[in-house]
């Protein structure tokens, strides 16, 4: 049996937006992950649940700014939890262009407009986390 | 209620019909024709595929013919159907001279930062001749918390205003003439529609300005809380569709010319819904607002003129003119039919559009200039009151300044040189636009039947019938994009292979505004009359629990500079919390 990649979806806590964390959900799902979504959250929630999921890779949605402070708070988190080295941080939404390179400085290696593909998503995951 | 909406309007529909448009010798020599064209005229191939389902985005799947002639509306009654604009069943318009009376309101959102920044921009955009304003909110606000709570961070002024208590309402409209120009707040929430609306009405107050003079609209729709948002809190759909009838009955009462609600179809089609579930659950939702409100001894002809609606217009471009006709003329047959409304008012649809951002795309954004454009266009020629026209930048960020003026260009542009509003209702009568609107009637109707028979709205949403109906739209819809079965331009159809990055400079977030808020609360929260505060956030909580009218307890609340955030822990508490029921 093998295992089944694992992928945690969140929001920053006051995200109202939906639409594109339900795609990217069922697009993972279809692809053979398990997602495990929760809803809208603190950076450190998401840190805490990511560990104690044991996951390959953490999906943050975000549409309405934040996506530098969040996603900073974020991987500081982790750190500070000592979260697994290996693990994935992957951002989508509508964020202006210029932040995409310091969302990589960050650590998101993983970032995701409106129109990215399933292809895209999917691709990227796969090749970047290694399932033993 | 022993009837449907749907048995009551074809039981007195079926009764008023009774001048067919043509004469049968007419229509018998057009029968006897058409087959003959058919025959010896049409390929075999478009025989085979007569009708075809546009695939759009967010489209409805209501199948078109090739062509359409009078045959397809011989059953159509003149009078009953159409009629006069201004005269009832108003779907011609509900101005008899529409456009050239009044045009549309160029309503374009006032744009996101402190709140100074803010009232210097919407100064701005009424020196440029926008005719209303449209106050956006920023996610702290629209959620309800104040800006130096933990989730607020990294939030504040960024997608819109930040409003904490009722010195910040001051501040966004110092020295605008507010008893001359209507404010849309765009609230949203019935709970944040209670907590913010009274700070407005309050600075009205501190300004001497009395509340009969201002005009404007608040959201106030519980699909928008309940269903459309994701939030870290929710109190039960219940709960929150009281809040909105508790918000209009306050309204009502002291509010004269102010729009109490605006039914918004807008973010539940942009989520995911087609164009007519937008319309059906917007529809049931008005009627079951006013049974209560009717419940609570109001005459309904009281509360209805003041009802307005929010639509989105996309890409489907007949689909959408038809779609104004036609809920313009099922929202005067249910006001006329089911609720015995005397007032001409209460059987408007007025309403407020905005264009679609959804169908908006990242890839080759000037494209998107065109396509608000024909958003737009379809929007004015179905007859829409108010406008706001999306940005090319839409997919990237809040609109800049330049691309919210082009927006509102857009709008100018096809007002004053287009000469599209010189005629009322210019598509009407045509064959191919009437069949539709009679489609997309009955295909709301028939949706609104559907969520009466399980028992009304607020339990389709406490069951999660809606919530899984966008899923699955959702789902669907991104299906068909990636099969290419939805042609979009630049993205799956006719798409460039080197797919560059546009230089959008967008600004950045607000430097130092959190900490200026922050500051400012410190010090409201130091100077104001704290027991004063705490006694009406208890009186708050007790009217929730008791099942009071709460608009009255957020407005004292208000009063005593209570903020936001205080006022939402207080009605949490009073109606407890509600887990959502989002499907991912």
């Amino acid at each position: 049996m093998e295992k089944k990649i694992r992928v945690l979806l969140s929001q920053p806590s006051l995200e109202n937006h939906s639409r594109g964390i339900i795609t990217v959900a069922n697009m993972l799902r279809n692809a053979g992950m398990e997602v495990i979504y929760i809803s809208n959250s603190l950076p450190d929630q998401v840190a805490r649940t990511a560990i104690q999921e044991d996951v390959d890779a953490i999906g943050i949605s975000i549409l309405c700014g934040a996506e530098l402070i969040f996603g900073k708070d974020l991987v500081d988190k982790a750190k500070e939890f000592n979260m697994r080295e290996d693990v994935i941080f992957m951002m989508g939404g509508i964020f202006p262009p210029q932040h995409i390179p310091k969302l990589k400085e960050i650590g998101f290696s993983g970032i995701f407009g409106p129109s990215a593909t399933k292809e895209e998503i999917v691709g990227f995951i796969t090749q970047n986390v290694s399932v033993n | 209620m022993d009837k449907t909406t749907k048995e009551i309007l074809g039981e007195k529909i079926k009764d008023a019909r009774w001048t067919p448009l043509y004469n049968p010798e007419a229509l018998q020599r057009i029968d006897d024709t058409i087959g003959d064209w058919r025959e010896t005229k049409v390929r075999e191939a478009d025989k085979k595929n007569w009708e075809v389902t546009p695939q759009t985005i967010l489209g409805s799947k209501i199948p078109r013919n090739l062509f359409y002639g009078p045959s397809d509306v011989k059953d159509s009654d003149y009078l009953e159907d159409l009629g006069y604009p201004g005269s009832e069943p108003f779907t011609r318009g509900i101005h008899a001279n529409m456009y050239r009376g009044r045009a549309f309101t160029r309503r374009q959102l006032s744009g996101a930062g402190s709140p100074e920044y803010v009232n210097k921009r919407i100064k701005m955009l009424l020196d440029h001749g926008a005719t209303g304003m449209n106050l956006a909110l920023d996610l702290p606000t629209v959620q309800m918390f104040d800006s130096d709570e933990p989730e607020a961070r990294g939030h504040v002024g960024v997608v819109g205003v930040p409003v904490d208590c009722v010195a910040d309402m001051e501040e966004i409209f110092k020295d605008i003439p507010i008893d001359k120009i209507s404010a849309s707040i765009v609230t949203h929430f019935p709970r944040n529609t209670a907590i913010i609306f009274p700070m407005y009405l309050v600075m009205a107050e501190r300004r001497g300005i009395p509340w009969d003079k201002l005009e404007g609209s608040v959201q106030n729709d519980f699909i928008m809380e309940s269903v459309v948002r994701n939030g870290p809190e929710f109190i039960s759909p219940k709960a929150t569709f009281k809040l909105q009838c508790d918000n209009i009955e306050f309204i009502r009462q002291n509010v004269p010319r102010w729009n109490y609600v605006t039914l918004n179809g807008y973010n539940l089609r942009e989520f995911g819904s087609s164009g007519i579930t937008e319309m059906a659950v917007a529809l049931s939702n008005a009627i079951e607002s006013f049974e209560e409100i009717i419940r609570r001894g109001h005459e309904v002809d009281w509360v209805a003129e003041r009802v307005a609606f929010f639509w989105a217009p996309a890409n489907d471009f007949f689909e959408e003119v038809a779609r104004l006709r036609a809920v313009r003329r099922l929202w005067y047959r249910i006001m006329k039919y089911r609720f015995n409304a005397q007032n001409p008012r209460s059987m408007w649809m007025r309403c407020h559009v905005q264009t679609s951002g959804i169908s908006l795309m990242r890839e080759e954004p000037m494209n998107n200039v065109i396509r608000a454009s024909y958003h737009a266009l379809a929007a004015i020629l179905g007859g829409a009151q108010s406008l706001h026209v999306d940005s090319y930048d839409e997919a990237y960020s809040v609109p800049t300044e330049e691309s919210s003026l082009l927006s509102l260009r857009t709008q100018q542009i096809i007002e004053a040189e287009t000469a599209v509003t010189q005629v009322v209702d210019p598509l009407g009568g045509s064959f191919y636009l009437e069949t539709l609107t009679n489609q997309v009637e009955k295909a709301i109707l028939d949706e609104i039947e559907e969520i009466e028979k399980m028992g009304g709205l607020s339990k389709c949403v406490e069951r999660g019938w809606l919530q899984k109906k966008v899923s699955e739209f959702i789902h669907n819809e991104q299906d068909m994009i990636e099969k290419g079965e939805i042609t979009i331009v630049g993205r799956n159809y006719y798409r460039t292979s080197d797919v560059k990055l546009p230089d959008i400079r967008v600004p950045d977030y607000p430097e130092g505004l959190e900490e200026k808020m922050k500051a400012k609360l410190d010090r409201i929260r130091r100077e104001r009359d704290n027991n004063q505060v705490v006694r009406c956030l208890r009186n708050l909580k007790e009217a929730c629990e008791k099942g009071e009218n709460v608009t009255y307890h957020t407005l004292e609340a208000a009063r005593s500079n209570a903020t936001k955030g205080e006022m939402r822990r207080a009605i949490v508490e009073g109606f407890g919390p509600w887990r959502s029921g989002l499907i991912v």
